[in-house]
């Protein structure tokens, strides 16, 4: 079953030179138990799709979509408030900078407490807060913290990034969500605490069969723990399938330039020879090229590309292009 | 033939002044050697608090160092004395953010080099600066412009083109290439290996991203808490790791891509 | 061909102008309604604080004994002629109240420029030196900040002896600190960015640095510090002059003429409600004015 099934959504922006489509007609599903990479550069609209899905943007932002259902539920029909409702009990998200996430004026004991949520403990009211620490203690330890007593009474300042993540994963899973958005969680870390952080990630989805979406700007260091991959430029749906068709065939040219961008993906390639790259560079909000947002960059662009591709699908693999590499595989 | 760059026995001591009676010291860099000679890349690796980036302060000339000297085509850099040093060793930093004067433009930001070290006139100079926007792939208008109108990539190369228009020898990426996005970080990469060849440059690379260090070094220095622990080729350090600190970040980063 | 050349290329580049940070702040400053009403309101005051001499040209301190107490002209015992009505003295309101301009608004310009230039200097010196004088100056000015600043005039005052010159003294001596803390962390935080690191390593000498790295990013939190000064120093010599430790009869200061009136307010309320008028005006637009920059640095963040 899909756990989550989004066709075409799209994000505006309430300007006062008119609205700006910083999201436009993407499509995602996510199916149980499936990790789920989310690929793009900055200006990519990726957190924006993650902040769409929770339902955190304000009133400067219009959201609508073809599709959006959670669990065979149609969200478009409800009002945002109902649909935050329904969301936000199933769907945790953790951030990037996670000490800048955490209250800095309170314990991270205190912090993890307010997370669990009074329902789920059950008993009188004078047994709820020894339940309610017994409840944070089994979270650090799900989150592989063991000495929980020292990290219960210190405050985020005096703990290492990797640990703060570790800590704002355990607040997500308070709730035990059956997805899991992290939007970039490694991005200011060292490559030991990234395996360590990822490798956590990695067994929740296996030990508890949760669904993970994984934010990233690199394409590297995702293809190591997702099963499957979706790319995204400019607010545009790029590509999207299983890691292995990704990267081994990418159909794309946007995919293909990511790929030939990593000196990691290109083991064959001579040192300090020249790797083959896009020119230009990434397009301001404001000055978003019509049709397909790669033209002005793509080797590969003539008189056709100024309108937006359609959706090509081939067994799984789905591409957004009118000359795909598809034909040179 | 002599080499460009040579350090000898270089170390960085802190002595903790707030404590009159019990001096506590702390060795952030324990005694290093190494070597570098034009067209050539150095890779400094190694994790936060590992001492590359005093290693890139003591080379820059930011700190002086507590033993030791440094040795530029032979001859002795002063502590201190950064005129004699700016023109030859130069530094690309990381967060491009706040490594450009937000109220200057472009010109004004790169006329200061110039007027500092040369004695150029105005005319020369807006020559000589049109002409390293050119270099960098950006536009010789682009010379009036202010810093915030600019993206990331581009700020990147405007601290490059700071960089080398005095023409250096050595040139300093501090974790330059780690916050760009990969298109970006692809056309950086080229731009820096053109202007080696160019201009007979010679970089020292420090990084963390084993991938950026295996394309674009020829020898590579691994750092672990301040003590050298590998030292040589890059390509024989990253097929035979000898050392098991070394072992353990080629794994975490897993240099071969994803699991077949 | 020449023509037609350059006309194209002017078509191509929309970019014409390079806002500086200053100019996009002044943008974001003129679209925002409330700031420009509070500048205007300000600038009028400015420019009657320095046109007073001419704008009044019966003397401020010459009494028509004839026209005591008249009540301003709305009032049906009103005259024209005296448009804000006299005081006990037979004295034009309307005119105390411009020449009281120049004295009250006008001199607490004076007062914050003052102790801007002295502060700034203060605060800059103190942010290149480090350890134990720079410890030892940070916790004197830590006390001196603790106590209220109307106090800490009204003591100056006392032991120089009550007159306008002093409470200017005075005022100047309470503000410094104020500057000297701005200053100072504004520099600390400048001296930590990347920009200035390189400024150093390029040869150039601590002086060049601040004039040309630090100075130009901090300026806009010392003017925010300015207005906020600014506000304090209207009420402060308004208040000394009430309690008749300031200006002295017969300067027309509007705490002065304030506390004049204090004794006539049931037969005649306006003597003391102008003046008031005229005290909150002005604050009210030093206060917007320094609001609408704060908004105005703020959206500037944003965009």
């Amino acid at each position: 079953m899909n756990l989550l099934d989004i066709r075409n959504l799209s994000i505006e922006l309430k300007t006062t030179d008119g609205n700006i489509r910083a999201v436009d007609r993407v499509s995602l599903t996510m199916k149980e138990g499936e990790v789920r990479g989310l690929v793009g550069e900055s200006g990519s609209g990726k957190s924006l799709l993650a902040q769409a899905i929770i339902g955190v943007l304000d009133e400067r932002w219009i959201v609508h979509a073809d599709r959006f259902h959670w669990r065979n539920q149609d969200l478009m029909l409800l009002t945002p408030e109902q649909r935050k409702n329904i969301i936000t009990k199933d769907v945790a998200m953790i951030f990037q900078e996670p000490s800048s996430c955490l209250d800095p004026i309170k314990t991270v004991g205190k912090q993890l407490e307010e997370a669990v949520a009074d329902q789920q403990l059950s008993g009188f009211f004078w047994q709820r807060k020894q339940q309610r620490k017994t409840e944070v203690v089994q979270l650090l330890h799900k989150v592989g913290i063991k000495n929980h007593e020292q990290c219960y009474h210190s405050y985020p300042y005096q703990l290492t990034e990797a640990f703060c993540q570790r800590v704002m994963i355990a607040i997500a899973l308070a709730k035990k969500p059956i997805l899991l958005i992290a939007d970039e969680p490694t991005a200011a870390m060292e490559s030991k605490n990234q395996g360590q952080i990822f490798r956590l990630l990695a067994s929740l989805n296996q030990l508890k069969h949760m669904s993970i979406l994984l934010i990233s700007h690199d394409l590297e260091n995702v293809t190591h723990w997702t099963q499957t991959i979706t790319v995204m430029y400019s607010g545009q749906f790029v590509e999207a399938g299983t890691t292995e068709q990704i990267f081994a065939h990418p159909f794309h040219p946007y995919t293909q330039a990511l790929l030939d961008s990593s000196p990691n993906a290109n083991i064959l390639i001579s040192a300090k020879a020249k790797l083959t790259a896009l020119s230009g560079s990434i397009p301001l909000l404001k000055h978003l090229p019509i049709g397909c947002r790669l033209g002005p960059r793509c080797p590969r662009a003539q008189k056709e590309c100024v309108i937006a591709p359609k959706t090509q699908n081939f067994h799984g693999h789905q591409v957004n292009c009118h000359y795909s590499l598809k034909d040179e595989h | 033939m002599a080499s460009l760059l040579q350090v000898e026995n270089i170390s960085k001591t802190y002595t903790d002044k707030n404590y009159w009676f019990n001096h506590r010291s702390k060795t952030v860099l324990q005694p290093l050697t190494f070597e570098l000679n034009a067209y050539q890349t150095l890779a400094i690796v190694g994790e936060i608090g590992s001492g590359k980036s005093t290693l890139a302060k003591l080379l820059v000339g930011a700190e002086s160092p507590s033993t030791g000297c440094i040795k530029l085509n032979g001859q002795t850099l002063d502590n201190g004395n950064f005129k004699q040093r700016c023109q030859h060793i130069r530094m690309i930093f990381q967060d491009s953010g706040t490594t450009l004067n937000p109220n200057l433009t472009i010109q004004q930001l790169l006329t200061e080099p110039l007027e500092l070290n040369t004695q150029l006139t105005v005319d020369q100079q807006t020559v000589l600066i049109q002409h390293t926007l050119q270099q960098v792939g950006l536009l010789a208008e682009h010379m009036n412009f202010y810093p915030h109108m600019f993206s990331g990539g581009q700020k990147q190369r405007i601290s490059l083109a700071r960089a080398i228009i005095l023409q250096p020898q050595v040139i300093i990426l501090d974790e330059a290439l780690a916050s760009l996005d990969p298109s970006l970080r692809a056309q950086m990469i080229n731009l820096l290996l053109d202007l080696q060849q160019q201009m007979g440059l010679a970089y020292v690379l420090i990084s963390h991203n084993l991938g950026i260090v295996r394309h674009l070094s020829d020898d590579m220095l691994v750092l672990e808490n301040g003590r050298v622990v590998e030292y040589g080729k890059t390509s024989q350090i990253l097929t035979k790791p000898t050392h098991y600190y070394t072992q353990k970040l080629i794994i975490n980063q897993h240099l071969q891509l994803f699991k077949k | 061909m020449q023509e037609e050349s350059v006309l194209a290329r002017d078509k191509i580049y929309t970019e014409e102008q390079f806002p500086s940070p200053l100019m996009q702040l002044w943008w974001h400053f003129r679209h925002t309604n409330v700031a420009m009403i509070g500048f205007w309101c300000y600038l009028f005051l400015l420019s009657l604080a320095i046109l007073a001499p001419l704008l009044t040209e019966i003397g401020q301190n010459s009494s028509n004994l004839d026209v005591l107490l008249l009540p301003p002209a709305w009032d049906s015992a009103g005259d024209v002629s005296y448009l804000l009505g006299t005081d006990d003295l037979g004295r034009s309101m309307l005119s105390r109240l411009i020449n009281g301009t120049s004295l009250t608004f006008g001199l607490s310009i004076i007062v914050v420029i003052i102790s801007m230039a002295i502060g700034v200097m203060i605060g800059s010196l103190s942010a290149l030196t480090k350890g134990i004088k720079s410890s030892i100056l940070n916790h004197f000015l830590d006390v001196i900040l603790s106590i209220p600043s109307l106090l800490l005039a009204i003591i100056i005052v006392a032991v120089l002896g009550p007159n306008l010159k002093n409470t200017l003294w005075a005022i100047v001596i309470v503000l410094i600190p104020q500057f000297i803390r701005v200053t100072r962390n504004a520099i600390k935080e400048e001296f930590r960015k990347d920009y200035v690191l390189a400024s150093r390593l390029d040869g150039a000498s601590p002086l060049r640095i601040l004039r040309y790295s630090v100075f130009p990013n901090i300026f806009e939190r010392i003017i925010n510090q300015a207005t906020l000064a600014q506000s304090a120093a209207i009420l402060d010599i308004a208040a000394l002059g009430f309690l008749g430790l300031g200006a002295q009869f017969p300067l027309p200061e509007w705490g002065t003429m304030l506390s004049n009136g204090v004794d006539l307010f049931y037969i005649a309320p306006w003597t003391v409600y102008l003046p008031g008028l005229a005290i909150f005006f002005a604050v009210i637009s030093t206060n917007l004015v320094g609001e609408g920059l704060r908004h105005a640095l703020k959206q500037r963040k944003e965009s």
